[in-house]
């Protein structure tokens, strides 16, 4: 039987190497490339039409700008906007990752840990420098949550540092495992189908259309989940336990 | 497993980051400006376009308005005129009738008067014609000397021509 973990392996194509760091092109880096090419030349598409009454493309991306936009507003106010552009690519580079790893043949970026532990890394790193930039040494404040007593805060502080030092980790393994074991099931059905012949692999073959179609809700469901974590470590940094407006109507 | 070979590392993390950045800034400078200043073109438009009608509205309100207040005006002049027109009718046909009876009233005593005028005239001229009839008659007798049955024809004559004259 096929080893299900075999769609996860890589193999440099071109070996390339800058500054005595190796760069080699492997099929991770081509799909990389393929998500920047799709985003970027569906959304200068979309945007170049410009129409008062928005054409199909254009009302797709202006769904998508809306919706993020919305999420940025929910979770971080108004304050939140500057930092559109990037939650916004961010989401649509996992989105486009999840989704074109699910054609047959293609690679899922975002399978690699190392990939979504330099996003996650990228984002808890951006909401430091944003809470220290905002709130100077108050912004350690983050690790008292309010109304704790003043007897409690030698057990609440500890707690608090793990929970913050989790987010980075438990935001790259999320993603990362879900897009991993989607693809494993797949590789595990798809190998038991073939397994199983004509008279029993039409089960797990059949198991295996179901689980695409749950896949692609997957790939929706991560990018926005990782997305709308991104907004909320990055609105607690701003607002600091969301004292300020941004979660005042919420 | 795989994922954890990490002697890629260095390539996926090195074209990660340089992926995500070219991707970043190209959203950046030619993707996101357009849309979004579209949205805020039609969330402007339609705002406008929302409060203009809100404001046709209530200036079509006020006209409709100005309209049943000069109809209204209208309706009530109309009345007043025609009314005005219905007496002033009634009363030129009232004078008109008054006059003419006056008038026939006038004509008819004018008539009277003269056929009054004229039978008295008349009476008077057969008064003085049978006067002079009479003394014709006297005269005659007196000439003459005249038989008694010459009187009597005389007479007879006299007061047949007094008959025939006055007898009408």
């Amino acid at each position: 039987m096929e080893n299900p973990l075999h769609p996860f392996e890589l193999h440099n194509y071109i070996p390339l190497s800058l500054f005595g760091i190796d760069i080699s092109l492997n099929k991770a880096v081509f799909l990389m490339w393929l998500i920047i090419a799709m985003v970027a030349g569906l959304l200068i598409t979309a945007g170049s039409s410009r129409r008062l009454v928005p054409t199909k493309l254009q009302s797709l991306a202006e769904l998508l700008v809306d919706f993020i936009r919305g999420m940025i507003l929910d979770t971080m106010g108004k304050d939140g906007l500057k930092f559109f552009p990037f939650i916004a690519t961010l989401f649509l580079f996992i989105l486009f990752s999840n989704l074109l790893g699910l054609i047959p043949g293609s690679y899922t970026v975002t399978s690699q840990i190392i990939v979504t532990a330099v996003f996650a890394i990228t984002v808890y790193a951006m909401s430091l420098v944003v809470g220290f930039v905002r709130h100077g040494v108050k912004f350690f404040g983050i690790l008292v949550p309010p109304g704790t007593p003043a007897w409690l805060l030698p057990l609440m502080m500890p707690i608090e540092l793990i929970s913050q030092l989790a987010r980075p980790i438990s935001l790259a393994v999320r993603l990362f495992a879900n897009m991993t074991a989607g693809h494993v099931i797949l590789g595990v059905l798809f190998g038991l189908a073939i397994a199983g012949g004509a008279l029993i692999g039409w089960l797990p073959f059949a198991f295996t259309i179901a689980m695409n179609a749950l896949e692609v809700g997957i790939a929706f469901i991560q990018a926005y989940i990782f997305t709308v974590l991104t907004c909320v470590y990055l609105g607690d940094a701003i607002t600091l336990h969301g004292h300020g407006d941004a979660h005042a109507h919420s | 497993m795989p994922q954890f070979e990490s002697h890629f590392f260095s390539s996926l993390i090195f074209w990660e980051i340089v992926s995500f950045g070219i991707l970043l800034w190209v959203l950046y400078k030619y993707a996101f400006p357009p849309i979004l200043e579209t949205l805020d073109l039609r969330e402007r438009k339609i705002r406008e376009s929302l409060e203009q009608a809100e404001r046709h509205r209530i200036e079509a309100e006020r006209r409709m308005q100005e309209y049943e207040t000069k109809l209204t005006a209208a309706s009530r002049e109309a009345e007043a005129v025609l009314t005005q027109a219905k007496e002033r009718a009634q009363r030129l046909l009232d004078e008109n009738e008054q006059r003419l009876l006056a008038e026939a009233d006038r004509v008819k005593a004018d008539a009277t008067r003269e056929i009054d005028q004229e039978r008295r005239k008349a009476i008077q001229e057969i008064r003085s014609q049978a006067t002079d009839l009479a003394l014709l008659v006297a005269e005659k007798v007196i000439e003459r000397s005249l038989t008694d049955a010459d009187h009597r024809r005389l007479a007879d004559e006299a007061l047949a021509a007094v008959a025939k004259n006055y007898g009408a």
